[in-house]
């Protein structure tokens, strides 16, 4: 198995943080969204690795530093994008999905016309807003921040109006992260506090239902599997400026307090990572692939034993000597393929090879 | 910022920094004039703790205009501060990049003379940096990545400024080396009440990327980083 660069692309001439994808419902495309230290927010058209277009760069003046992370509405028939700045706010952004594919003879000027539009600007948090997710369904949307806050927005089926329906201020450190369950309304959000808090709405608010402590460092990102399971919650993966990548398991509910929910931490994935391992991400096939600050790309496997994990495939200086970070799983024409984003502002394109 | 929190540190003369041996400085430093100049001023920075004073301006006015007729490698004493560096770095210049692995002093050479946020003296001076704290691991490759832990000891265990002073290292070998180098800044053990901290905080990449786009504080480092070239 090897891991073997497809395509590269220079963005910008900054830092490449964060990248989210999406798959078109009406034309055949891969949109892939790219967040930048300078201010922009880029969306790029994949049709394979040898036809991938600009599609938009949005309006630079919305945001007046950072954009850190970027995130695509699911289930819903527009496209949808919140993005979070280090200017302490959240803009969404929406554009009706084209009928009209521009592969077709004499779509071009159409196509490009439509650009994506500001459908709105959330504000509450006091300073740096780090992450954004939305729920499975689309109508929740979480933003995390180094007020130490996560906010959970409600939203109705345009996208337009936010309602903060939760204020969660239990972490004691900056929250770097937050990630929804795909099939469950929980939500996981990683801190500088070194901890992972797991929430989830109880008597008509939301509560802290489990806090997974053991990494030794910051939690950077984590991951949910990509597996529905009856009657509990799919497991969790984490990453660290411990360097390690850990993945942990819903045991059960303590039904008498509060909702509390059992989590263990399974396993600790075979160590690669030399320094701070900045993102990981679950495919849809069970894979779990991370990067960080060493420029290291690790895929790992689960072998026939749960909780058992091998190195599949490593590659070095992914982004020449840059640190790496975010890496993000996409399909593009039923083949898995990865994303990275590094310091070097390269977006980079991995065929995982058997 | 305006009281001095240590209002006696032991200062070090700034022709004591170590610098590379056999590069030309000591035969600069060693010029009468400004060995002379030099002293005068820490003499009189002693007494008056500002650069910004008036005394210590005119002197330096008048020594400038005194140095005009010197030979020419004897120029003003602001410049002949930074001789040893300057030469340093000249001659890193001229040899092949791709094979000349980033040593010790260099590093040190980039970070001593970095302005103290509360006090008019190099971080050098203050012994904050110091050249056997400095650890590289650099094969002068620049495909590779390549490694550098520097350990800053605060004047005081409680200096609330440890954390900005951290900052303005990092962003000054973040400017001024290539992109192999992961830089790691710690306090050194057993010299601040809040070590894990503040080492934390400093080697958070995302919050001195913040840090960074805040112009308050960027002015600040700003002006810590004025005293270098």
């Amino acid at each position: 198995m090897s891991i073997q660069l497809a395509k590269s692309l220079k963005l910008q001439n900054a830092k490449t943080w964060s990248v989210d994808y999406k798959k078109a419902h009406l034309i055949d495309c891969n949109l892939l969204a790219v967040a930048s230290a300078d201010h922009k927010i880029k969306v790029l058209d994949i049709r394979d690795v040898d036809n991938i277009r600009l599609n938009d760069v949005l309006d630079e003046t919305v945001h007046k530093k950072t954009i850190r992370s970027v995130a695509w509405r699911p289930n819903c028939s527009s496209w949808t994008l919140a993005a979070a700045s280090f200017d302490s706010t959240i803009s969404i952004w929406n554009k009706e999905e084209p009928v009209v594919d521009y592969n077709d003879s004499d779509a071009d000027d159409v196509y490009n016309q439509d650009e994506m539009e500001l459908l709105a600007i959330i504000e509450g948090h006091e300073n740096e807003v780090k992450g954004v997710s939305w729920s499975h369904d689309g109508m929740l949307l979480a933003t995390c921040s180094r007020d130490k806050s996560v906010w959970i927005w409600e939203t109705d089926e345009m996208g337009e109006e936010y309602e903060c329906i939760s204020v969660l201020q239990e972490h004691s450190q900056d929250v770097k992260h937050v990630a929804w369950n795909p099939f469950v309304n929980v939500l996981a959000s990683s801190s500088y506090d070194d901890t992972i808090r797991l929430w989830k709405e109880f008597d008509d608010d939301w509560e802290c239902v489990a806090i997974l402590s053991g990494h030794k460092g910051t939690v950077w990102c984590s991951d949910f599997e990509i597996k529905e399971v009856e009657g509990g919650i799919s497991r969790l993966c984490s990453s660290s400026d411990d360097g390690t990548v850990r993945v942990w398991k819903y045991i059960d509910d303590n039904d008498d307090e509060y909702g509390q929910q059992e989590w263990i931490c399974q396993t600790i994935l075979p160590k690669v990572h030399e320094r701070t391992v900045y993102c990981v991400s679950w495919s849809e096939n069970g894979l779990i692939a991370s990067t960080g600050a060493d420029g290291k790309l690790v895929i790992y496997k689960e072998t026939d034993e749960e909780g058992t994990w091998e190195i599949l495939a490593k590659h070095d200086l992914c982004h020449t000597v840059y640190e790496v970070n975010v890496v993000k799983w996409i399909n593009l024409n039923g083949t898995d393929m990865l994303v990275t984003g590094g310091d070097d502002g390269y977006i980079n394109l991995w065929s995982v090879n058997t | 910022m305006s009281e001095y929190i240590n209002d006696s540190p032991d200062v070090l003369d700034d022709d004591q920094l170590p610098s590379r041996q056999g590069d030309g400085s000591e035969e600069l430093l060693a010029g009468f004039a400004s060995k002379e100049t030099l002293h005068r001023k820490k003499l009189l920075l002693r007494i008056d703790h500002s650069v910004k004073s008036q005394l210590l301006q005119n002197i330096e006015q008048l020594d400038k205009l005194l140095s005009l007729n010197s030979p020419p490698e004897l120029v003003s004493d602001e410049s002949t501060e930074e001789s040893s560096d300057e030469a340093a770095s000249e001659g890193y210049e001229e040899d092949d990049e791709e094979v000349d692995p980033v040593d010790t002093q260099e590093i040190y050479d980039l970070t001593a003379h970095i302005q103290d946020p509360e006090h008019p003296l190099s971080l050098g001076q203050l012994s904050i940096v110091n050249l056997d704290d400095i650890q590289v691991r650099d094969d002068g490759n620049p495909k590779n990545m390549a490694e550098i832990v520097i350990r800053i000891t605060p004047t005081i265990t409680h200096c609330s400024l440890a954390t900005l002073i951290g900052l303005g290292i990092r962003v000054r070998l973040e400017r001024a080396l290539p992109p192999r180098f992961r830089i790691t800044i710690l306090l050194k053990e057993g010299t601040h009440n809040s070590e894990n901290q503040v080492n934390k905080q400093l080697n958070d990449k995302e919050r001195v990327a913040a840090a960074c786009e805040n112009e308050q504080l960027l002015s600040v480092v700003s002006k810590m980083l004025s005293t270098c070239k």
